[in-house]
């Protein structure tokens, strides 16, 4: 696999690496089955809202690791209003950039800082929790990344629609039938779904 | 350390023993000539090829009209699944699940053909479900095709089991066996198991890479599926490397000429592996059969909790060159079809780690790699939230 030197060195050398003892908010987001999971862990000032400090766990390949590692630089001494900016591009900008099959890792670091962010939110009663609907599937389809070009399977017009009814996720996909990546982004949208209660039941069809 | 001194992915390819290159040598330069031309010096090349083929024949207690060279197992493999698929014209045939990708692709492309292939289950140690054999047996079925060393987890199917089975069916079954982690690794003679078509490569014996050879039980027709100018027969079209085949023949001399004592020394390095990796890292398993039941190169384990692509490159830094299972590493994001089917999970199968060793490889290099990768384990272990988690439930 090719890394840049910035991969690397966040890969042998984690910055903000180990559990948090009493955090003000924590996250998990990913799978083992996915090969990957991230737990960011967060303490903020409440008076200011700044993240005063922040931890991470990895379970996953080198770009895992890094890319936790470089979210937590992003977002350390940020306000929470800073921190909920921060993006997935912008920790693989950080990192001088990454292979297209690992593109996937930025997204769920990134991911895992705005759900740990979100969690305290919701429990400080500074925001409240979002109602489930076609919006909610449609922002887990953006974090889900076609690994041949290494960008979001909504923004490649891949997604052509989505519907949510009775707990029914209906799912069209534009890809091709010998696309050798049609198990891979199916598996990802079940995973990125079934962590809702509200979703009971996921259909994706293929042309 | 540099990158590569340590070199424990031998079942993929391996290094060239030295006398190798030294046997080559001639056949490159000064005695170049293709074998069977008309004059007196591609009659010479005619009998170094003689003596060569009769050195890998003896191998595998074959005759020497039963070998064909190939560029490798791959092309082996392709002409006797497709010659035998094309002399049965259509069809049944049976393999596994947890077969070489030389057998499955050939078996999803027979399938698209209109044969029909049945795909044995396997135990947790990846040994063929000898019932199911027995039942997917149908009047039609011309083929059994296996892998005879499992290509990661290292387990010897029971050739002597299936041999009875295919042999109690009411016709003939052929019997094609892909010997590409098997040859040199544990006795093989063609006779004793009835094997029909055999692939056996050069290059994971210490040979050259590019060169292998088809077994073809004499009387076993198989349909031509390559086409070109005849240089030896039918199945040989094209012209052949008499170096590649002077280095295959003493890559065969070398492994061979003590093949009991090739095997106790492999091993003995592989237990002595498995016993120090039990010794310095806590939740691992063995992945594969044990004992007599396993080739003596290959030890695969799964080491809870963390996974391999990390693993593989933090050993790398170290000079340390091992495979892993893990679905990061892989290509396509896919985690080790192997380990799946026997039932493995997903966290051990992206924590595997296959070690294949050679005969070049010394305690010493063990040692220092059980070091290293103990020294890893713990690292990565403190930063993954999975063994976080179970350490909290210990408490």
């Amino acid at each position: 696999m090719q890394y840049s030197q910035k991969v690397l060195d966040h890969f042998m050398h984690p910055h903000n690496v180990g559990k948090m003892e009493n955090p003000d908010a924590v996250a998990t987001e990913g799978s083992p089955s996915c090969g990957d999971q991230v737990t960011v862990y967060l303490k903020i000032d409440k008076d200011s809202q700044v993240i005063e400090d922040i931890s991470f766990l990895s379970y996953g390949c080198a770009s895992n690791i890094a890319t936790a590692s470089i979210i937590t630089d992003l977002a350390k001494g940020k306000s929470l209003e800073e921190a909920k900016k921060i993006t997935y591009a912008d920790a693989m900008e950080a990192l001088d950039g990454l292979p297209p099959v690992k593109v996937h890792c930025s997204v769920l670091a990134a991911d895992t800082l705005q759900t740990a962010i979100s969690n305290y939110e919701i429990e400080h009663g500074l925001k409240e929790v979002p109602n489930f609907g076609k919006d909610t599937i449609l922002a887990e389809l953006k974090k889900i990344i076609y690994p041949q070009v290494g960008q979001d399977i909504v923004t490649l017009k891949m997604v052509k629609y989505v519907g949510f009814s009775d707990g029914e996720v209906l799912i069209d996909l534009n890809m091709l039938s010998f696309d050798s990546w049609r198990d891979n982004v199916v598996e990802e949208i079940h995973e990125h779904l079934e962590k809702y209660p509200e979703v009971k039941k996921i259909k994706v069809n293929l042309p | 350390m540099k990158s590569g001194s340590i070199y424990l992915d031998n079942c993929v390819t391996s290094p060239m023993a030295p006398e190798v290159l030294d046997a080559m040598m001639p056949y490159f330069t000064e005695r170049f000539w293709f074998p069977g031309s008309f004059y007196s010096t591609g009659e010479s090349t005619n009998d170094a090829l003689s003596g060569f083929t009769h050195i890998i024949a003896e191998a595998i207690g074959a005759s020497d009209a039963e070998i064909h060279f190939t560029s490798g197992g791959t092309l082996a493999n392709n002409i006797a699944i497709k010659g035998l698929a094309a002399s049965a014209k259509k069809g049944h045939v049976i393999c596994s699940v947890v077969d070489y990708p030389d057998l499955l692709t050939n078996a999803a492309w027979l399938e698209k053909q209109g044969f029909e292939v049945s795909y044995l289950p396997a135990d947790r140690e990846a040994r063929i479900d000898l019932n199911a054999l027995r039942q997917a047996i149908r009047p039609d079925t011309f083929l059994f095709m296996t892998t005879v060393v499992n290509h990661v987890v290292g387990t010897i199917q029971p050739l002597k089991e299936i041999h009875e089975i295919l042999k109690a069916a009411d016709h003939k079954i052929y019997f094609h066996a892909d010997a590409g982690q098997a040859f040199g690794k544990m006795p093989l003679q063609v006779d004793d198991y009835g094997i029909d078509t055999m692939s056996i490569s050069a290059h994971k014996i210490h040979g050259p890479q590019g060169i292998g050879a088809l077994y073809q039980r004499k009387g076993v027709r198989l349909g031509q599926t390559i086409h070109g100018i005849k240089r030896a027969d039918n199945l040989q079209t094209g012209g052949l490397s008499i170096a590649l085949i002077a280095g295959f023949a003493k890559a065969v001399e070398l492994n061979f000429a003590d093949l009991p004592g090739s095997i106790r020394q492999l091993r003995e390095l592989s237990d002595y592996l498995y016993a120090r990796l039990q010794e310095k890292i806590d939740y691992i398993e063995l992945n594969g059969a044990t004992g007599e039941e396993r080739a003596p190169h290959n030890i695969n384990v799964s080491i809870d909790y963390i996974e391999g692509e990390s693993i593989t490159m933090m050993l790398d830094m170290h000079g340390i060159t091992v495979a892993t299972g893990s679905a990061c590493a892989s290509q396509g994001l896919k985690a080790s079809y192997v380990l799946m089917a026997i039932g493995k999970n997903h966290v051990q199968s992206h924590g595997s780690m296959k070690f294949t060793i050679s005969r070049y490889t010394t305690r010493e290099q063990l040692d220092f790699t059980v070091d290293k990768l103990a020294e890893i384990t713990k690292e990565l272990r403190a930063r993954s939230p999975l063994f976080n988690a179970m350490k909290n439930q210990e408490k």
